[in-house]
């Protein structure tokens, strides 16, 4: 798979279907073969919903200054898709499956807001009077 | 020859504009300064420029034949090719610029909001303007009475000065009204066809709603006085400092199998990142810079300087830096109540975060020799 803005990407797909189990399910392997076939399922229902949400918050945004946010927005997003919680680990541990992020190159935009300098100010609603 | 008109210091950015000839050539080595919505200048302007300077705008401004881009400001030359022609200087009162942001109103509420656009008929000026945070749609020709500076001087004195009502029901698009909010325009996801003024409770585009108490309302008028209009300085650097207050919020607020810790944490990450890039961008008055070249010498993070009156401005612009992260309404919405919490944390502990009183900059000054 090759990454967004020039960085490349492994693509950790072929190693995972190898082994068969995935890293959230329990220490205790399944005597019955569809039982884990359940449980890989999920994950790849998980997967599937973590690709849907890199649609919304591209993974380039991931490298740069909303960082923090976008992976919270992913986290919630998949925690509302499941309704079971997620947290931010969890969401950067899938996203490993995937993706190598250290080598995708952030995108800071011309446009953004702070790349520009601009002095502070208030605004006009700090300065009006109380309604009578 | 010069010309000097009365209002010249209103232009706030000029630029050097390659003169050319009727039929299309460009003159070699004459370029004028002028103002930087002026796509191109014809010499013959520049002869008849005593009868022409009045009508000289009109002329100019945006020319969609033209054969350069439309809108768009030819540079001149570097230093050595130019020579000094004629320096224009605008002739009637333009107040605003292309690409300035100003604070433009909108059947009586105003917004921030950004001129694409100047022109002039009858011998006044008009600005198409967009409004940040809003679609395009919405872009219109507003006059001078409908728009103000967008810097916060200015902003006091216009509202003094004008016979503009004293109460600007300013709503920022995304806060929230409290004697009118629309069930249907808050779960709203950005379509729609409805007007301008209900929506005005919550942007078509995604913005974050941030209340800031009012004892920090107050915090950040009197932050004002005390820098532009009595000239003085936050003394650096602080304690506790942007970086302790969010340490601290965190050990007070999060148990320890709180579930949300991480997202909790993964927030004020973001804050922390934000204040470091946005306090040189947009969280410093004009007369805080030359205070700011010297604290942060050696790439010290602003975070790390600075304190709780500084981080307080961050929350003024969030919603306009969360903008661009472009996060879903859903996820803003649950944000929303993360953020007034540590609103609520900073008032709690007001008295001991903030300073009272700031410092005279020579009271400041042989300290920093040091």
């Amino acid at each position: 798979m090759k990454g967004l803005n020039g960085g490349t990407v492994r693509a950790k797909e072929e190693e995972e279907q190898e082994e068969g189990m995935s890293a959230h399910s329990p220490c205790k392997k399944s005597p019955s073969s569809s039982s884990s076939l359940h449980k890989e399922q999920s994950q790849v229902e998980v997967e599937l919903k973590l690709l849907e949400a890199l649609e919304i918050y591209p993974l380039v945004k991931l490298r740069g200054i909303h960082r923090h946010f976008v992976l919270f927005g992913l986290t919630e997003y998949l925690q509302r898709s499941f309704n079971r919680p997620f947290s931010p680990s969890e969401v950067l541990q899938l996203l490993d499956r995937f993706y190598n992020l250290e080598m995708l190159q952030p995108d800071d935009e011309d446009n953004e807001i702070l790349n520009q300098e601009e002095e502070f100010s208030l605004p006009p609603s700090f300065f009006a009077k109380d309604e009578p | 020859m010069r010309y000097f008109k009365k209002n010249a210091q209103q232009v706030s950015r000029w630029q050097r504009t390659r003169v050319t000839h009727q039929n299309g050539t460009e003159s070699q080595n004459l370029t004028i300064k002028t103002p930087p919505f002026v796509s191109f200048v014809f010499v013959s302007d520049i002869l008849n420029l005593e009868h022409k300077i009045n009508n000289y705008f009109v002329q100019q401004g945006v020319r969609k034949e033209s054969p350069m881009e439309m809108g768009r400001s030819s540079t001149g030359v570097s230093g050595d090719s130019v020579a000094d022609g004629v320096d224009l200087m605008a002739c009637d009162e333009r107040l605003y610029v292309q690409g300035e942001k100003v604070w433009a109103s909108h059947k009586g509420e105003w917004y921030p909001a950004k001129v694409q656009k100047v022109e002039s008929r009858m011998e006044a000026f008009t600005y198409f303007v967009h409004y940040l945070g809003w679609k395009k749609r919405w872009d219109e020709w507003l006059d001078t009475k409908k728009l103000m500076k967008f810097t916060e001087a200015d902003v006091q004195k216009q509202l003094a000065q004008s016979d503009r009502p004293a109460v600007v029901k300013n709503i920022k698009p995304g806060q929230k009204n409290k004697t009118k909010i629309s069930a249907a325009a808050r779960g709203k996801k950005g379509k729609g066809g409805s007007n301008f003024k209900e929506n005005c409770l919550i942007t078509e585009e995604n913005m974050l709603n941030i209340e800031i108490p009012p004892t920090l309302k107050k915090q950040l008028l009197d932050d004002c006085e005390f820098v532009t209009h009595l000239g003085k300085l936050v003394k650096l650097p602080r304690t506790p400092t942007v970086d302790d207050i969010l340490k601290k919020y965190f050990v007070a607020r999060v148990r320890k199998n709180d579930e949300s810790k991480e997202a909790i944490q993964e927030i004020l990450s973001g804050l922390r990142c934000y204040f470091d890039k946005a306090l040189p961008a947009m969280l410093l008055y004009k007369s805080e810079r030359k205070q700011y070249e010297e604290v942060t010498a050696e790439d010290i993070p602003p975070s790390t300087v600075y304190g709780a009156e500084h981080l307080l401005r961050l929350f003024v612009k969030l919603p306009e830096i969360l903008y661009d992260a472009k996060i879903e309404e859903e996820t803003l919405m649950k944000l929303q109540p993360k953020i007034l919490d540590l609103l609520k944390f900073l008032q709690k502990n007001q008295s001991t975060y903030f300073l009272s009183t700031y410092q005279s900059p020579e009271e400041l000054d042989p300290e920093m020799q040091e």
